[in-house]
């Protein structure tokens, strides 16, 4: 249990009670707007004060001294950097600030920061610019989070109907030994998500959590009906901070259209991303779109500030014969809806952000946490102390909490799927995937 | 619409919660070998049986409660609690029809303290307890007793703490309901100790004390004696019963902040210094009034202050017989029992604050009169109040005054005179105790027809729920899906 203050109660500060909640966190909100609090303390068990977050005085009132945590995400960085540091001064023990300038994620201005009191940063354009690029790494894969670097990584495959597995037990489509690559640790189908056991089968339209080491992932998309594809050409829809942001990585590796419909934007488009082509033009206007050559891209990315452009721009690409598709979708209702009607990806900043900063109040040794889009289950990395329970026996031995599972080991730079015969030990890293109803029984394994 | 499976959950739950409170009162019955063991004994089998069924016929409902339920639910318990509290007294006998026994622990959980026993000194001990006991957890309210102790209600919890607790701000001390509910609850538990020792000492039997403290700090107003605290005829007693009645009146989170020594919450507090003026304003008129009578100086203060403070907390304990009161005095009594006390406290009537904010906005549209230009809003703690919030009081002033009319009214046509219409509907909906007219006594009751048991028994509880609860049930929008 923690006592958490969130300074902002807009949507990423929405999104991260609504994580927090129910994991018995006493959490404070703090906001000058008293219309967005009383929606918040209509729905969820938390304590709400009005004021702002820069104020000596609203921060005391709140006992912030007891603080520990400090999550600063209003719209203004500034804001949110000073009300870091006061928080910090007056007692807090950790701070996190929204940020919407990557200046400040740069190493040599980390100790400036950290030093004014402010020990975390989360920029959420720039987590879901890598979230973006993550995902055209991994074809057939709708989302993917990597562990360790990169040693073992969940990927999250929507089952279509040419996958060989349909219809196959578990047990039938990957033989469950000591030399697995690959585990399906987790289904949703209908939107509810199960942890597979060993007879259940695949349907059409599951979306399968799939966690594997470097060597799995051929196999995977070979299974599940998805053709490999390395992305060539890749148009982007909207010059916005995480369409520039992906831009800037992807293009050195790939050829890179970016559509803007603001013409003095364009221009300063040209200057930050040079290997691109910039294109001044309206991403509805279908005949522009096929002048530019969208049936010969390898993905489409709609990032643009309108949900509904990006939704309906990203179909019609899809009609249009472009095999991945990435939407930003800024309302979190249009998400479920977005999944369903088959564009492969949905991107959306706020939920990126808040699942990253809900990792800083786990357990110090968690290193990594995600909340998985289209399931309400988690996925955590954990550290295993010496002497944890979990390294007292074989995993099918210890009682494990039936609604969570052990996806993945790390030991020594080898990575390697666990089974009900795996041995964890201390040190080890594990990558667990659990449904929310059983993180509390979690901890008590890990620590 | 209504997610009726995990209503019913939540309501075989809290029955069983009750079950336990008669086990309880069947153990105390047990122990002064009182004649109405049994008849606890078997209700409490009969609300913990029935509190299991639901629960097992509904325990893998769905789990979340929106706002309508959260109105349904809190109405529901409040009737379910009255109807199985209501069996010990129809299974002892003590009552000639099982609306008497509704309608008097209605009145009990409502802390109204209206009664159909004109002579409760011919009661067993056991149902002495229990309508002190329905007062005492009716006092703090049934949900906020659920919040502390289970679990499971942390899922929907803010709906029904909001139904049941509405007011104009929530009382929320800690981030965590759970937290709140369980703070409030130890600040009422041991105030009701502190009384209970204080008045033992004083000289009154334990079981009387412990009855007392139960209705004093629930400002219900029950007694276990006909001539309520008068029949100690000590003047140490009485004093002790107007500190706790005062105190009963205050919010309860400012009595938090005093025990747990945040004075600079304290300050400022503009509901907490009318409380205490009014008291000191309606004490001071009565006293001057009653001089008239012929009693000594003291023991006339003792009355002023006593009656004031039972009226506006609306616990309804009696000293002495208002039937000598002046006309005039029984205006002013009328008058507090419309006031009540402080919002986050035990007590019924209109409250504290929302009259202050009727006055002050009384008091600045005369002003907007004169400059209607200019800009006043009615600040309360040095705040300045919104639009919405004081209309939505002046609205609920306005229901307030129109459902206490409506019920007079109902009541005349089942055979009441105007005063004793107008008085029984008035203390019900304000949960007080004494009336006017031929209900001027609290336990007169027994002569009221059937009909009218009823529509008393309506007013108590939209009265406790602050109207709105029980009102949103009734209006067609609200079984529209």
């Amino acid at each position: 249990m923690m006592r958490i203050f969130i300074g902002g109660a807009g949507a990423v500060g929405y999104q991260l009670t609504k994580m927090l909640v129910h994991d018995n966190h006493e959490i404070v909100v703090i906001d000058i707007d008293a219309d967005s609090l009383e929606a918040l303390a209509n729905s969820y068990d938390v304590l709400t004060v009005n004021g702002s977050i820069t104020s000596f005085s609203v921060l005391k009132g709140a006992g912030i001294k007891n603080a520990d945590l400090f999550v600063a995400v209003s719209r203004e960085l500034e804001t949110n950097i000073t009300a870091c540091i006061l928080a910090k001064r007056l007692g807090a023990q950790k701070t996190v600030a929204r940020i919407d300038n990557s200046e400040y994620l740069l190493p040599m201005n980390r100790s400036h920061c950290i030093s004014m009191g402010v020990d975390a940063l989360v920029y959420p354009q720039m987590l879901a610019a890598r979230e973006i690029v993550n995902l055209l790494a991994q074809t057939g894969t709708s989302e993917v989070f990597n562990f360790s670097q990169g040693m073992m990584s969940l990927y999250v495959i929507k089952l279509n109907e040419n996958a060989p597995i349909i219809n196959k037990s578990l047990n039938d489509a990957a033989h469950i030994d000591d030399s697995l690559l690959y585990r399906a640790v987790a289904i949703t189908r209908d939107g509810k998500t199960i942890i597979p056991r060993g007879n259940d089968t695949f349907q059409i339209g599951d979306v399968v959590y799939v966690i594997s080491n470097q060597k799995g992932i051929s196999k995977i998309t070979q299974y599940s009906g998805h053709q490999k594809l390395s992305p060539v050409n890749i148009m982007i829809l909207g010059g916005s901070r995480i369409g520039v942001r992906a831009a800037a990585v992807l293009e050195s590796t790939a050829n890179i259209k970016l559509i803007e419909i603001d013409k003095a934007k364009c221009f300063e488009l040209t200057d930050l991303l040079p290997d691109s082509l910039i294109i001044n033009g309206d991403g509805r206007d279908t005949e522009m779109l096929r002048q530019e050559g969208i049936e010969k891209m390898d993905a489409f990315i709609a990032v643009t500030g309108d949900s509904e452009t990006n939704i309906l721009t990203c179909l019609q690409a899809k009609t249009m014969g472009v095999r991945k598709t990435i939407a930003a979708v800024e309302s979190l209702d249009y998400i479920n809806l977005a999944e369903t009607v088959g564009i492969d990806a949905i991107i959306n900043k706020k939920l990126i952000a808040a699942s990253y900063i809900v990792r800083f109040t786990l357990n110090a040794d968690v290193t990594s946490f995600m909340s998985l889009t289209a399931s309400d289950a988690e996925v955590f990395e954990f550290i295993v102390r010496p002497g944890a329970k979990v390294t007292k026996g074989r995993l099918r031995d210890i009682n494990f909490p039936k609604d969570a599972i052990v996806g993945g080991v790390i030991r020594n730079k080898t990575a390697f799927i666990a089974t009900g015969n795996t041995h964890v030990k201390a040190n080890d890293r594990v990558v667990v995937f659990s449904l929310p109803s059983e993180v509390n029984k979690l901890a008590s394994f890990f620590n | 619409m209504l997610n009726r499976g995990f209503i019913i959950l939540i309501l075989g739950v809290l029955l069983i919660v009750e079950s336990f409170f008669l086990f309880v009162t069947a153990v105390v019955a047990k122990l002064y070998a009182s004649s109405d063991f049994s008849a606890f004994f078997i209700s409490g089998l009969i609300a913990f049986g029935v509190g299991l069924v639901a629960y097992f016929t509904s325990r893998n409902s769905k789990r979340v409660i929106y706002k309508r339920d959260g109105y349904f639910i809190v109405s529901m318990v409040w009737i379910v609690f009255s109807i199985f509290g209501a069996l010990p007294f129809v299974i002892s006998q003590h009552v000639p029809t099982f609306t008497d026994a509704f309608f008097e622990t209605m009145s009990g959980f409502t802390t109204t303290g209206i009664s159909v026993f004109s002579d409760v000194e011919s009661l067993p001990h056991g149902l002495l307890l229990w309508r002190s006991l329905t007062q005492w957890i009716g006092g703090m309210g049934i949900i906020v007793l659920s919040l502390a102790i289970l679990p499971f209600l942390n899922i929907g919890g803010m709906q029904l703490f909001a139904a049941e607790v509405p007011g104009i701000s929530h009382i929320k001390l800690t981030p965590k309901l759970k937290g709140t509910a369980i703070r409030l609850w130890l600040i009422y538990i041991g105030l009701t100790i502190l009384e209970i020792v204080l008045l033992w000492i004083s000289g009154m039997p334990i079981f009387d004390a412990v009855c007392h403290s139960f209705t004093t700090m629930s400002t219900g107003g029950f007694s276990t004696k006909n001539s309520s605290i008068g029949f100690y005829g000590s003047s140490y007693i009485q004093y002790i019963i107007i500190f706790f009645m005062v105190l009963s009146g205050t919010n309860l989170s400012l009595i938090y902040y005093f025990v747990t020594l945040k004075f600079e919450k304290l300050r400022r507090n503009e509901e907490f210094f009318f409380y205490i003026a009014f008291i000191l304003f309606f004490t001071f008129i009565m006293f001057v009034i009653l001089l008239q009578l012929p009693n000594s100086v003291e023991s006339t203060f003792r009355v002023a202050l006593f009656s004031t403070a039972s009226l506006l907390t609306t616990t309804g304990f009696v000293t002495f017989d208002y039937g000598l009161f002046p006309q005039f005095a029984l205006n002013l009594v009328f008058i507090m029992m419309f006031i009540g006390g402080s919002t986050g406290s035990t007590v019924g009537g209109i409250k504290v604050i929302r009259v202050v904010v009727v006055l002050k906005n009384i008091y600045y549209e005369l002003r907007r009169l004169v400059h209607p230009r200019a800009v006043i809003p009615i600040r309360i703690d040095k705040k300045s109040v919104s639009g919405a919030i004081v209309s939505n009081v002046l609205m609920f002033v306005t229901v307030y005054a129109l459902i206490f009319a409506v019920g007079a009214i109902a009541l005349t046509f089942f055979g009441m005179d105007f005063d004793t219409a107008v008085g029984a509907s008035l203390t019900s909906i304000s949960n007080v105790g004494p009336g006017l007219g031929d209900v001027m006594n609290p336990m007169s009751y027994c002569t009221v027809s059937i009909p009218a048991k009823w529509i008393l028994s309506t007013l108590m509880l939209v009265g406790r729920l602050e109207v709105f609860t029980v009102i949103a049930l009734l209006t067609p929008q609200f079984w529209r899906s």
